[in-house]
């Protein structure tokens, strides 16, 4: 029995990831996913606009909108190359995801994914 | 009489009685802690800010407009109402002539981000290499797209 409990601990222990972000949010749904940076910063938006950001190290934090382009700008200035990762629910306004682009751009980031979850699975 | 107490003979071994109680308080807790977290998505790159690459017109771009319409939402593509699983069927011939092509998303401020997705999906799937998103102040800064 002690084997199998080894062997289960083993198993979480290594399947377990930290997450950066817990904001909870209900992804959109695709077929088309390609797996993204483990390490790529995080910014989730929730349904009514409100924006956690995480640099992919510590946990998230809520930041204002303002907040992102500095934010960013700063890790780009780190890593030119860092993902961008957008976690946004699929019933928040386009208008938040507009607004999170448009700082992104502006801080000259070039890798971005949108989290989904696979298509068919609700 | 003698009362030395005879010494019993151990022999040495580690106590694991209590070594199945610690594996499972320890299983509980990574089954507790663990999340399933996601890490698949819809990658895309940004274009970088030098003009020459912008010098795409958007008249020469196919455009899909993306209009809330109640829970779900209304595709124009090209100024012709569509629906999603048409979008493709649409776009095949003319990335036939031109593989090139930009197709611009446009989504109204107001549709839900899920939409945008949706179409952007669709376009993944119909391997379309150029696609643009204009952000709002990219739309001010063109005048009118359509």
């Amino acid at each position: 029995m002690a084997d199998i409990a080894f062997l289960l601990i083993v198993f979480f222990m290594v399947t377990t990831t930290i997450t950066v972000d817990r904001t909870p949010v209900e992804l959109p749904t695709s077929l088309e996913r390609t797996e993204v940076p483990k390490d790529a910063a995080v910014i989730a938006v929730t349904e009514d606009g409100a924006v956690h950001f995480s640099d992919g190290e510590e946990d998230s934090r809520l930041i204002n909108m303002e907040d992102l382009l500095p934010s960013a700008a700063f890790i780009m200035s780190k890593n030119s190359l860092k993902f961008f990762l957008i976690k946004a629910d699929g019933e928040a306004e386009y208008r938040y995801i507009d607004q999170v682009m448009e700082q992104l751009r502006q801080a000259s980031v070039r890798n971005i994914a949108m989290l989904t979850q696979q298509e068919g699975t609700g | 009489m003698s009362w030395k107490l005879k010494k019993k003979k151990e022999s040495p071994e580690i106590p694991t009685s209590s070594m199945a109680d610690i594996a499972f308080l320890l299983i509980v807790f990574f089954m507790v802690t663990s999340v399933f977290s996601v890490t698949r998505g819809l990658e895309f790159q940004l274009p970088t800010d030098q003009p020459e690459e912008q010098n795409q017109t958007a008249e020469e771009a196919t455009h899909i407009r993306i209009e809330p319409s109640g829970a779900d939402c209304s595709y124009t593509i090209d100024n012709n109402p569509t629906n999603l699983r048409d979008i493709n069927v649409y776009l095949q011939p003319i990335l036939a002539r031109n593989p090139n092509k930009f197709v611009i998303i446009d989504p109204l401020p107001e549709a839900p981000y899920k939409c945008m997705v949706n179409v952007f999906d669709e376009l993944k799937q119909g391997d379309v290499k150029n696609i643009s998103i204009p952000t709002q102040a990219e739309k001010d800064a063109w005048g009118s797209i359509m």
